[in-house]
């Protein structure tokens, strides 16, 4: 706006001037030369107030000056809006009717004098055809105040108040004479200060009143401020003065624009005084006038803040002044044409300024646009055209205007904070179809417009041809006159100075760098950092032209550094970045950003700059450098040219292994760049691996190269000495592993190194990146590149052209498992099963397999239930006993071992007491171990055995009655029976009943192998008053040494009890305790030791006094047939005299002899055989058995008794019955005798 | 009268990071040598839609705050000049359409103006005698985004375009190379009208 002739675009705001005490600013009238001499001095005699009291008023009212407010419609409730002057004394009013310039007379003494503002008036520059211009506007803004404010003092001493207060009325008459005489309308106020604490109220009234009838002014324009109040009494006081005033003010603005409507309404041109004589002779049309009052009554309409009037006044003006009757007609050489532009321009930006003030924003885009278009079209057609710098100018001036109006209206949607980069078109048009650019754009928007056509006019500049661009006093004459029409110079200069020849004219450049600045601000304001960053590169291309190159490196380095271009892949636009930022670095020699960016420029991702050297160590060839630059890259910071990728061949290994790895780094430079030499790699990890330092070592042989592959067996050293390297912030470690390489890059190349590493301690450990190093004689770069897991790198080089991919979910991770302990715990005869009742003697044995002797313990669990307590044989240690902690654990803990040397073995022995049932038990053997080479380290191996204890034999028992063959004791005979007195001396006779019984034992050895059975006995317990023995039959050889028993196969032993009552006296049952022991030995048991197993037996109950019946065979040979002898005892232990029948039942089997059926009567204690003898009828040559019907019935009972089978050759039946074996014809020629089968 | 109509200038792709996918850039007309070519450069169209971005992640902020924009569509993002304007759409799996609309882009005489009708009437009642372009209404590119959202489903229908390489978890990643696709938008950037009802 700053271009435009001063006040002709600003808002009008109705103007208060005081008089009568000194501000800060003085009164400038602002009146022209010609003007001056002509104007009316209003002038106050009074000498001017100096009270602090005034200057505390003036400084409110002139705090309150409402010129430079947002020129919005929102603040409106505020109650007066002013723009405030002061002047001290006096105040030059311009003349309301201009005299005629000396040497014209006066045509007639009837003529009117007119306004020196009016193009009626000869002296004015609009005479005699223009219509109006900015002097007429700052007339109303700066010269004529709407309201005249004087200051006067109210004396309160009563000597002085009467001489001054007619002082006072002097003075405001003699000013108001004046006024009136002027012409101008001007309201008068006054205010009265008093000096001192007013004596009484009626008084002061009084005096006021007659100051007031005396200066003829009415009561609202008088007023008065009591002395000595506060501050905000003051204040209370000047705003409601204020408030007073404006109302005078907007009425006096009213009347202005009421007078001018009455003269449009007139409808006739006014004469000016004197008819022209120059130039066209033309006057002002009607049209013109129309335009004229049209705009005075829109201002005066601003000035009473009746927008909407203004609005439409100022619209009907635009609409009359571009009509064909008014601009078509001007010619564009006429000074008129650019005056009429400038006309239209103003109302333009009026109209604009009323729009905003009522919030219409799209209408406001659109009016903007439209104005332009407007223009342009008439430029087009009448002027010339709107190719050319001028245009241009208009066109960045214009885009300039619209930024400074939308910051004027100060509009609370843009506020930054909202992030509206726009505003919704207002409810008028909405749903209209609208031009994008009609919803008003924020002022960056703007400001980069202007910026554009200020480029553009630059170009337009540059395009001049060089004849025009000279000064037209070095050019002739005919060329002058031609160039003189041929360029748009409204509002910018002519070509000779907008473009000079040899040098200066419009510093172009430096309009745009403002324009582009201020616009980035606003785009930063509002978090459009790309935008911003897009404005910074236009930017930076005008500072490059205009060579500022430290203001490039200012504003791009941050973009170039932080914007997210590179990693969102934008690469255009960031080797847009580079390069520009690259050629101020050049000139500001920064090396460090030339190295960097160089660097990065390499990579193949960005378009290759032809006719570019692509050589990194030639980069600094055109800078100076004080000292040999270094630079640190960071990763991310620039988008790599050289790609990396590692992978652990292995998801796990063990401390003191080496673990395969790879390490792959891939130029992705262009082709035809200089092959980069590195001198260095870093690969640093985290976790507990030593940072590998991989060297450049020009002759290093290729394991194998295929294309672009070369592939690099790296043999690692590790070197002790503490690096140099330590400014990479790496940690220093005092160890690194060191190798070398070829080290040198070319575009497209990849290089494989395969690295053995040696893990030293457990952890996870993971590949952190990789840091390359170039060193040259110029410079050092140190680029990091971490590495990033990405499932498409995981490939691993099989070859130069095969590769095979590491399909782990993190291959850059090893997890690091405790060095494995190498001492062996074995035991080498290690059986599946143990047996119950043996000793377990289990032999273990520990190798050392480190390279060094170890120190080692042990710790022996045994786990289970009930574990026994087993001891610990260790070679040179005393035995060592285990303790129970608990019930399931028996333990030894910490049990010396001494010291093993390296490859040597050492046996322990474990022994485990006989163990007397089935378990299981588990066993562990935890062997701790500690290396002189690491002494703090315990090393620990652990060995588990399943101890599995089962039963080796299981048995079934049969006890058999036998019939006894010593007759019963007989109860008349009393010393046969009667047993001595019981005495400690003489062992117990025993004289009571005998009984004998056949134990039949089956068993079956349930070993998982063949054991040996030795002997096996079966021990008897029985009452004391019983005695018993056993006889024992078995196969097993005499010799004692046993005999082989095979898994799952049943054995038999028989064993014969005889069991005797010490007393016949005692018949009653007795109960037998019987228990199986198996005497067995392993057979590979060389040491002869001999098991025995005890298996229980239920217990047996012998005797009883019970009546019993047992059956005996015998078989005779009588001439050639047999003949079974049937014995049937009856036996009565009881007291009782017991009668049995015996009832024989004829057979068709045989045929028999004895009773068949009789009676026999028992005595108490006795025993009674009866005998019969049966012959088979018929001969067979097997044997078989033969049912017997012998039924034994105890008579008095009527009971039944069961005949037991009493030997061989008997057998019982299911029913009960019995059943005798009939040896066969064969069986009796083999043995010829008796027979005894079972 | 308008003597010219609306155009697209170019159409972009921008993926979940931010990744530029696709560029299509269209040719606008030029009055002062009647001839057609692209109103910017390649470049400047990067740059271009790269700015959109910055509206994005405004707009995202505002629709996350307010619970709004649930459609995706973004309208307007911003005109940055009287001829180019951006209108936006993004996904809901984040992947970004813009369309850059030239206002003056399109000669009105060789399409038959489809609004031109309308459009007379409001230029003339502006002042007339203009050569204002014609307006655009609220939600006129929907089609444009709907037909590159359809091109796009059809591109991921493709079982060997792997959307994560094109926009991985973290980094840019590849363009999209697919000539359909190309084509797709080359068909609707080119056959876009004010006011056409299906692409």
């Amino acid at each position: 706006m700053d271009e435009y002739p001063a006040g002709s675009l600003d808002h009008s705001v109705p103007f208060l001037l005081t008089l009568g005490t000194s501000g800060d600013i003085t009164y400038q009238s602002g009146l022209s030369a010609v003007l001056k001499e002509q104007a009316i001095l209003i002038r106050s005699e009074l000498p001017p107030l100096d009270s602090d009291q005034a200057h505390a008023l003036l400084r409110y009212i002139q705090d309150r000056d409402a010129s430079n407010l947002p020129c919005n419609g929102r603040d409106a409730p505020k109650k007066h809006r002013f723009r405030v002057r002061t002047a001290e004394r006096s105040i030059l009013l311009p003349p309301r009717r201009a005299r005629l310039p000396d040497g014209i007379d006066m045509p007639s003494p009837t003529a009117v004098l007119h306004s020196p503002y009016s193009p009626l008036s000869p002296i004015s520059p609009l005479y005699p055809d223009g219509l109006i211009d900015t002097q007429w506007i700052r007339k109303h803004q700066d010269l004529i105040p709407s309201v005249l404010l004087c200051f006067y003092t109210l004396v309160s001493d009563p000597t002085l108040a009467t001489l001054n207060d007619n002082k006072v009325k002097t003075d405001v008459n003699n000013i108001r004479g004046l006024l009136s005489q002027s012409g101008y309308k001007t309201r008068l106020a006054v205010v009265l200060l008093s000096d001192k604490i007013s004596p009484s109220g009626d008084h002061v009234q009084d005096r006021l009143e007659s100051l007031r009838r005396g200066c003829g002014i009415d009561a609202k324009s008088l007023f008065l401020v009591p002395p000595g109040d506060s501050k905000e009494e003051l204040e209370r006081m000047a705003e409601n003065m204020l408030t007073t005033l404006y109302t005078a003010s907007l009425e006096y603005y009213r009347d202005l624009g009421r007078h001018s409507r009455k003269k449009r309404g007139r409808g006739v041109a006014p004469q000016p005084t004197v008819p022209p004589t120059s130039g066209t002779s033309q006057t002002l049309s009607l049209a013109g006038w129309n335009v004229r009052y049209d705009f005075k009554s829109a201002i005066f309409a601003e000035y009473r803040q009746e927008m909407d009037v203004a609005l439409r006044s100022y619209e009907q003006a635009y609409e009359n002044l571009l009509s064909s009757e008014l601009m078509e007609v001007i010619p564009s050489w006429s000074p008129r044409w650019n005056e009429a532009r400038f006309l239209a321009d103003v109302l333009a930006v009026r109209c604009l300024r009323c729009l905003l003030w009522n919030s219409q924003h799209s209408a406001a885009a659109r009016r903007w646009q439209f104005h332009r278009e407007r223009i342009a079209d008439f430029l087009d057609r009448r002027g010339r055209g709107t190719g050319n710098y001028g245009w241009e100018a208009w066109e960045s001036r214009w885009a300039l205007i619209m930024a400074n109006l939308i910051e004027k209206a100060s509009i609370p949607d843009f506020a930054p904070a909202t992030h509206k980069l726009y505003l919704q078109p207002e409810k008028s048009v909405m749903g209209e179809r609208l031009q994008p650019w009609e919803f008003l754009h924020h002022t960056g928007y703007w400001y980069r417009l202007s910026a554009k056509h200020m480029q553009a006019r630059r170009d337009f500049a540059h395009a001049i041809p060089e004849d025009d661009r000279r000064s037209p006093s070095m050019s002739p004459a005919s060329f002058v006159a031609k160039s003189a029409f041929a360029y748009d110079t409204y509002m910018c200069p002519d070509p000779f100075e907008e473009y000079p020849l040899h040098q200066g004219g419009v510093d172009h450049g430096r309009f745009v760098v403002d324009r582009l600045m201020k616009a980035r601000s606003e785009f930063l304001k509002r978090e459009q950092v790309r935008l911003a960053a897009e404005v910074s590169l236009e930017c930076a291309r005008e500072l490059g032209l205009a060579e500022e190159w430290s203001g490039i490196v200012k504003l791009l380095r941050p973009l170039w550094k932080d914007l997210p271009f590179r990693s969102e892949g934008w690469a255009t636009i960031a080797e847009l970045l580079s390069w520009n930022l690259r050629a101020a670095a050049v000139e500001l020699d920064d090396a460090e950003l030339v190295l960097t960016i160089d660097w990065e420029l390499l990579n193949q991702t960005f378009q290759k700059r032809p006719n570019w050297e692509y050589d990194i160590t030639k980069s600094l060839d055109d800078i100076d450098t004080e000292s040999k630059p270094i630079v640190s890259i960071a990763d991310g910071q620039v988008l790599p040219f050289i790609s990396a990728t590692f992978l652990f061949r292995e998801e796990e290994g063990k401390a003191g292994q080496n673990v395969r790895t790879q390490l792959a780094i891939k130029s992705n430079a262009h082709q035809g760049s200089a092959p980069v030499s590195l001198s260095s790699l870093y690969l640093n990890f985290t976790g507990c691996l030593d940072r590998i330092v991989i060297q450049h070592e020009g002759g290093a042989a290729v394991q194998e190269k295929k294309g672009n592959t070369s592939i690099y067996a790296v043999q690692l050293m590790s070197d002790d000495a503490e690096a140099e390297f330590t400014d990479l912030g790496a940690t220093s470690k005092s160890v690194i592993l060191r190798g070398d390489a070829d080290l040198t890059l070319s575009p497209g190349q990849t290089l494989v190194f395969n690295l053995d590493i040696p893990l030293r301690e457990p952890g996870e450990t993971e590949a952190q990146s990789l840091v390359v190093n170039l060193d040259t004689e110029e410079f050092d770069l140190h680029h990091e590149l971490k590495f990033h897991q990405t499932p498409k790198t995981n490939f691993w080089y099989l070859s130069g052209s095969t590769t095979k991919r590491i399909v782990r979910p993190n291959p850059l991770a090893i997890k690091v498992l405790p060095r494995p302990p190498k001492l062996e715990v074995k035991c080498p005869v290690w059986k599946d099963q143990y047996y119950t009742d043996e000793t377990i003697n289990l032999e273990f044995e520990l190798t050392n397999g480190e390279d060094i002797e170890a120190l080692a313990k042990l710790d022996a669990t045994l786990f289970g239930e009930n574990p026994p307590a087993f001891t610990v044989d260790i070679e040179g240690h005393d035995s060592q006993t285990s303790s129970s902690v608990r019930s399931e654990e028996s333990k030894l803990i910490g049990a010396p071992l001494g010291t093993i040397g390296s490859s040597k073995t050492l046996s322990i022995q474990l022994g485990i007491p006989p163990v007397d049932r089935s378990s299981q038990y588990d066993l562990t053997l935890k062997v701790t171990y500690f290396l002189p080479s690491n002494p703090g380290t315990p090393i620990t191996q652990t060995a588990a055995f399943q101890l599995n204890i089962v039963n080796p034999f299981e048995a079934n028992y049969d006890l058999l009655p036998r019939i006894h063959p010593d007759p019963w004791p007989s109860l008349f005979d009393a010393d046969g029976v009667r047993s001595a007195a019981p005495d400690d001396d003489v062992p117990l006779a025993f004289k009571g009943l005998s009984q004998s019984w056949c134990l039949l034992t089956r068993y079956a050895s349930f070993a998982s192998e063949p054991l040996r059975v030795v002997d096996i006995d079966v021990v008897l317990s029985c009452l004391p008053s019983v005695r018993c023995h056993a006889i024992k039959h078995n196969n097993l050889p005499a010799s004692g040494e046993g005999r082989l028993v095979e898994p799952k196969t049943i054995e038999e032993a028989a064993f014969e009890l005889k069991a005797q009552k010490a007393s016949l006296d005692e018949r009653g049952p007795s109960p037998l305790d019987v228990s199986l022991v198996i005497k067995w030995s392993r057979p590979e048991s060389s040491s002869g030791q001999v098991n025995s197993t005890r298996l229980p037996v239920p217990r047996f109950n012998l005797f009883g006094t019970e009546p019993r019946v047992l059956a005996k065979v015998e078989h005779v040979f009588v001439m050639e047939r047999v003949v079974v002898v049937l014995t049937v005892f009856i036996e009565n232990a009881s007291n009782h005299l017991l009668t049995f029948g015996l009832t024989m039942e004829p057979s068709e089997d045989f045929a028999f002899s004895g009773a068949k059926e009789t009676s026999l009567s028992l005595l108490p204690v006795q025993r009674r055989g009866v005998e019969y003898r049966l012959v088979p009828f018929d001969e067979e040559e097997e044997g078989r058995w033969v049912g017997v019907g012998l039924v034994v019935r105890d008579k008095y009972y009527q009971k039944l008794l069961r005949v037991v089978p009493g030997g061989e050759g008997v057998r019982g039946t299911k029913e009960g019955g019995l059943e005798v074996w009939v040896p066969g014809g064969r069986q009796r020629e083999g043995d010829g005798g008796e027979e005894k089968e079972g | 009268m308008a003597t010219t109509l609306p155009s697209i200038a170019c159409l972009g792709v921008i993926g979940r990071n931010n990744n530029p996918l696709h560029i299509s850039i269209f040719n606008s007309y030029d009055p002062s040598t009647t001839s057609f070519r692209p109103i910017r450069t390649p470049l400047q169209f990067s740059l271009l839609l790269s700015s959109t971005l910055d509206v994005f992640e405004l707009r995202s902020r505002a629709h996350a705050a307010t619970g709004t924009g649930l459609t995706g569509d973004f309208g307007l993002l911003h005109a940055v000049d009287e001829r180019l304007a951006a209108y936006g759409f993004e996904t809901n799996t984040g992947v970004k359409f813009v369309v850059v609309v030239d206002m003056r882009g399109r000669r009105a005489s060789t399409t038959s103006g489809v609004v031109g009708e309308a459009e007379g009437k409001r230029s003339n009642a502006a002042g007339g005698g203009t050569t204002a372009g014609v307006g655009l209404r609220e939600g006129e590119m929907r089609v444009v985004f709907k037909a590159m959202q359809a091109a796009y489903i059809r591109l991921m229908q493709n079982p060997f375009y792997d959307p994560d390489e094109h926009s991985p978890v973290s980094g840019p990643g590849k363009k999209i190379t697919s000539r359909r696709f190309g084509e797709d938008m080359r068909r609707i950037g080119e056959g876009w009208v004010p006011g056409v009802a299906s692409l």
